[in-house]
């Protein structure tokens, strides 16, 4: 149904630079997002899986070709709109958490409101924080948490404006296999639980068989998409493709 | 090694070029300095040289030393010429006149010199004119006047138009006769030359029958040196005889030593500026060596010795230096036209052509700024040696170490003991040029302790300052704050730069307000003259035939003359300066409190008498009845007897008083300082003072008659002008802090690329990351304001106590100090001006990526 893809892209072209040395880093992507649907996005390095996020997200933008988030344009919004749009609509999470050494945890889980000037939903905010487990660190700085710690700080933030599509940027990335895990129950959780769109990208197979759907990506074209199924078929699919799966200690 | 450093230093050229910022701007202004004053003693040389070519021996009154404002001689008789005609070896000897006289055009406009003097000569035979008449003749009548061609162009005057001379005895009519340059000097700064024949110079400069010198030609084989002794021995003892040459010397040499002072004021301002940039080039190497602590610990591991890290800092502190000393000399150069430029400005203009560049300058100036710069990149060198190779595998940049415990306690020492010195200085009682030098090295050491304490000052100043700003402005607000709080170190550094140039304009504001204070008091109480005449420009002196006009004048009951002057009291150092008065008629015009003698001392005070200011009198162990033994500018040796002292709170009459006669006969000064004037009972003061302006304009229009309070605000507008002379010298110094304020915000921003790429991608608009950055820079300044004000208050304050004595009353000017603030807050807004623009603009892609 078209009026529940969150987010449509259709034949998105990215170069970086021109001429003989252009790299076609995505070349003619067209995709739609459903709400409510836990999207993994893979590929090899260079695959343009980062650079289709960067564009869905409205932090880069196409070459050519057309994005919507719920229903705008953003390859033709301004720097202004594109700002409020990723304010209102979308929240992210980095590999590296980028939470604000100066705020503690709940301040950086209100940051987006604050920013916005927005009144904060007490009741909201504190359900988040249940659900990601920092009831008793609400007060506490990024560098009293430890890495899992801080990366539920980030989902938390991610959320609290309940936009409309959340990206993750290797979200486990930086994580041991134990936070990871925490990490990724909590994104489902937010799936089911808050019917929350998610489309990370990824390049941890666990991560990616936690997912409704997978996506993979070679030579900035689409090469698979399909429901994820379980962890072996997702380990198959990364030898026939030449994924890397994720270094694991 | 060192090619790694030069790399280093060209990646990072922003960093280099906003540090070497905070040293150019201090080498360029003492660079500047050497450069205006070097180029004004010469310029003079040239005058002087050119004033006396042709002139092989000069004969003028005797003059044993100068005083505060130039040389004095005195007057000798006109007859001394034929006694020098009739020496052996005299070809020519002419009497010759030097006086000054204002230049009024037939409007009645007066041509401006904008401080520079309004000289007049009397035309000397041709072959010791120093003029080339360009245009027209030299004066030939009593009516005719050459002018100098710059003065004329400026002012559209030709040969043939009118123009009045107002000189000491009152307003003459002119025609110009011709238009003279003066030899091949292009600018006399303002300067204005007039010319007119011996007799009317006599008449115009009050001294018929008398010149200033005698101006001699040798016959062809006879040297002027063998001239002089053939003079001197017919000449009585109250003359000098001098070769043309020696003068010239003399003169220029007097020129400088009245612009030496003129020298070490700007050098101290400069010094000052060198100080605070000391501060900023510190922080700057220390943020960037914490934020290389992986590089050097990379270099560490590679094997790299300790000694190899320390040489790699400092050379690149050497190189910077070295490049912005370089730049600093070429701007001081250039800003030399800007110094002078100010001191236009304010009043004081100064002729300048052909800029002086001696090697002493380069030197000094590439010396300064390289030394000040290794210096102050010591201290962060060595915590770079001590980066252990282990922290190459350490993932965040190293955190500020907590200040030890010696630290503290030399913090606090250095505190104490520049406070100590501060006190010592002004309450020690020690003479003057010690107290000054204690109070100044006191300032800087509680300068710096309070620069090393801030640290532990900066969280609560930037919870007090920061919490009205997160108030009104939310996240901003508290972002800002907490940003400025990451690295209390940091940024209180940083704020101490801004804090020396702060506490020095509050300090001098405060003392100024004191001054302004103790004058309008003493006016207000101690004033009996309803009116007081003096010169326009309120400082210079008026010719005593302006007292007779004013005399005549209805409604006049008194009118009582004030002259000054300086000399030299066997005993005791420096030259104290004093005033003349009239016994008769003082006590009409003025109310001197009396300390010690009878009360009646000054009516009734002799031309062998003296009365001496208290504190002056106690400091040189002078007592009633004791002999004070003079030795004027001109050499007289007048032998006094102390009657009394007095309380002198406005600092009208200095340290001592004497009679009008004396000062004006043995100190050579013909001229007063004010007439004041006390009207008839019932006579409406405003009336008088009408009528009186009304003769001034006439005759002396140089001069005017000013009502208590329009004296009172003309010496307070005086104290203002010099107030403000030194504000703007001070900006410097403000300037250079502001350059630090700069520079750490970068440096800082740099360092948060990544968490601004973060709140750029949540979605925080450009204006909200530059009002994060404006709102650390206003904290920022807002700490330095804070620091500055406080310690500028207790300088002030301190000093202020100390000099009740002298009259100084405590008086705060609040106002100016909120303006401080408010300015500080404005320097912080375009502090954060380039910095919040680089935030902003970050790409966010990029940073996010940044490491």
């Amino acid at each position: 149904m078209e009026n529940s893809a969150i987010v449509v892209a259709s034949d998105v072209h990215k170069y970086f630079g021109h001429g003989e040395t252009a790299v076609h880093a995505l070349d003619g992507v067209t995709i739609s997002f459903l709400r409510g649907q836990y999207t993994a996005i893979m590929g090899p390095s260079g695959s343009g899986k980062s650079t289709l996020m960067h564009c869905l997200a409205g932090l880069d933008r196409p070459t050519s070709g057309s994005v919507t988030i719920d229903g705008v344009e953003i390859t033709t919004l301004d720097d202004k709109r594109l700002t409020d749009l990723r304010r209102d609509k979308i929240g992210f999470i980095f590999q590296a958490f980028n939470l604000l050494p100066v705020l503690n945890a709940e301040e950086n889980i209100t940051l987006p409101l604050t920013i916005a000037g927005r009144d904060i939903d007490k009741g909201w905010v504190d359900r988040l924080i249940e659900t990601v487990g920092l009831d008793d660190r609400r007060a506490h700085r990024p560098s009293e948490l430890s890495g899992g710690q801080q990366q539920r700080v980030a989902i938390a933030r991610a959320l609290v404006t309940r936009p409309a599509v959340v990206f993750a940027d290797e979200p486990t990335g930086n994580l041991d296999s134990k936070s990871s895990a925490e990490v990724l129950r909590l994104l489902r959780n937010a799936v089911d639980e808050f019917n929350q769109t998610v489309v990370m990208v990824t390049h941890d197979a666990e991560a990616a068989s936690v997912g409704d759907r997978l996506v993979v990506l070679r030579d900035g074209r689409i090469c698979h998409d399909a429901a994820s199924g379980t962890r072996e078929q997702v380990d198959d699919l990364m030898r026939t493709t030449g994924i890397e799966a994720a270094a694991r200690g | 090694m060192a090619a790694l450093t030069v790399r280093g230093l060209l990646a990072r050229k922003m960093r280099a070029v906003l540090t070497g910022l905070a040293v150019l701007l201090g080498v360029a202004m003492i660079s500047g300095t050497y450069v205006f004053t070097d180029t004004i003693n010469s310029t003079f040389e040239k005058v002087f040289e050119t004033a006396n070519e042709g002139v092989d021996v000069v004969v003028s009154g005797r003059s044993e030393f100068d005083t505060d404002t130039g040389p004095v001689t005195q007057e000798i008789p006109e007859s001394l010429v034929n006694r020098v005609k009739d020496v052996p070896g005299v070809q020519t000897a002419a009497g010759n006149v030097e006086d000054f006289a204002s230049i009024f055009k037939a409007n009645g406009d007066q041509v401006k010199t904008g401080g520079a003097p309004p000289l007049l000569f009397s035309r000397p035979p041709e072959q010791f004119d120093p003029l080339d008449y360009v245009e027209g003749e030299p004066p030939a009548s009593p009516q005719e006047v050459a002018l100098n061609k710059g003065t004329a162009d400026e002012e559209g005057l030709k040969i043939g138009d009118r123009v009045s001379l107002v000189g000491r005895t009152g307003r003459e009519d002119f025609r110009i006769s011709g238009l003279a340059t003066f030899g091949d000097v292009e600018s006399l700064g303002g300067a204005t030359v007039s010319v007119v024949t011996l007799p009317e110079a006599q008449l115009l400069a009050d001294q018929r029958g008398k010149v200033d010198s005698v101006q001699v030609g040798a016959e062809p084989g006879v040297t002027p040196q063998e001239l002089v002794t053939r003079i001197e021995r017919v000449m009585p003892d109250t003359v000098e005889v001098k070769t043309g040459e020696q003068v010239a010397t003399d003169q220029s040499d007097s020129i400088k030593s009245s612009l030496s002072f003129l020298n070490i004021l700007l050098l101290v301002f400069a010094g000052i500026a060198v100080f605070v940039g000391a501060f900023i080039i510190f922080n700057t190497f220390s943020i960037t060596v914490a934020q290389r602590t992986r590089e050097f610990a990379l270099l560490r591991t590679m094997g790299a010795s300790r000694g190899q890290v320390l040489r790699s800092v400092m050379l690149e502190a050497l190189v910077v230096g070295l490049i912005a000393s370089v730049l600093g000399l070429l701007l001081g150069i250039a800003t030399a036209q800007g110094i002078n430029a100010l001191f236009k400005a304010f009043g004081a203009n100064l002729p300048q052509e052909g800029l002086v560049l001696k090697p002493r300058t380069i030197i000094v100036a590439l010396l300064v700024g390289t030394v000040v710069t290794m210096l102050s990149s010591l201290a962060p060198a060595r915590r770079a040696t001590r980066v252990p190779p282990l922290a190459a595998m350490r993932e965040e940049a190293a955190a500020p170490e907590p200040p030890t415990r010696r630290r503290k306690i030399l913090s606090w020492a250095l505190l104490f003991i520049g406070a100590a010195a501060v006190l010592i200085g002004l309450f020690g009682g020690g003479p003057a040029g010690q107290a000054l030098g204690l109070l100044g090295i006191g300032a800087i050491l509680v300068f710096i302790a309070v620069a090393l304490l801030s640290p532990r000052l900066v969280p609560p100043i930037a919870a007090a300052v920061g919490y009205p700003l997160e108030r009104l402005r939310g996240v901003a607000g508290c972002l800002a704050r907490e940003n400025a709080l990451r690295n209390p170190g940091r940024t209180a550094v940083t704020a101490a730069a801004l804090m020396i140039g702060l506490a020095l304009v509050t300090f001098v504001a405060i003392l100024a307000d004191g001054v302004k204070a103790s004058v309008d008091d003493t006016i207000s109480k101690d004033m009996r003259a309803q009116i007081v005449v003096l010169n326009k420009d309120g400082f210079s002196p008026i010719s005593p035939q302006t007292g007779d006009a004013v005399n005549r004048v209805p409604g006049v009951e008194t009118v009582s003359p004030l002259n000054t002057s300086q000399a030299k009291v066997g005993g005791v150092s420096g030259k104290p300066f004093g005033s003349g008065i009239d016994p008769a008629t003082f006590d009409e015009v003025w109310d001197m409190h009396i300390d010690r003698g009878p009360p009646d001392v000054l009516s009734t005070l002799s031309g062998r008498d003296i009365a001496l200011e208290k504190n002056w009198a106690e400091d040189n162990n002078f007592d009633l009845g004791d002999t004070v033994r003079m030795t004027t500018p001109v050499g007289e040796k007048p032998v006094l007897r102390v009657r009394g002292t007095y309380e002198d709170k406005g600092a009208l009459v200095g340290d001592f008083v004497v009679t009008h006669d004396l000062i004006r006969q043995d100190f050579g000064m013909r001229d007063d300082l004010f007439e004041f004037v006390a009207v008839q009972p019932g006579a409406d003061p405003k009336a008088v003072q009408d009528r009186i302006d009304r003769v001034l304009e006439q005759r002396f229009p140089i001069t005017e008659s000013q009502s208590r309070t329009e004296f009172q605000e003309s010496i307070t507008g005086q104290v203002d002008q010099f107030l403000f002379l030194i504000y703007a010298l001070l900006s410097l110094s403000v300037i250079v802090s502001l350059f630090g304020i700069v520079n750490t915000l970068v440096l800082s921003i740099h360092e948060r690329t990544r968490e601004i790429g973060m709140m750029r991608a949540i979605g925080t608009p450009r204006s909200l990351v530059r009002r994060i950055v404006r709102y650390e820079s206003v904290i920022t300044a807002l700490i330095g304001a804070a620091l500055g004000l406080a310690v500028g208050f207790f300088l002030g304050v301190v000093t202020t106590i100390a000099l009740e004595d002298e009259g100084f009353i405590l008086s705060i000017p609040y106002i100016t100090l909120i303006a401080f603030a408010v300015l500080a807050v404005i320097a912080g807004v375009l502090a954060a001006i380039l910095p919040a623009r680089r935030a902003s603009r970050l790409n966010v892609l990029e940073a996010l990526a940044y490491e």
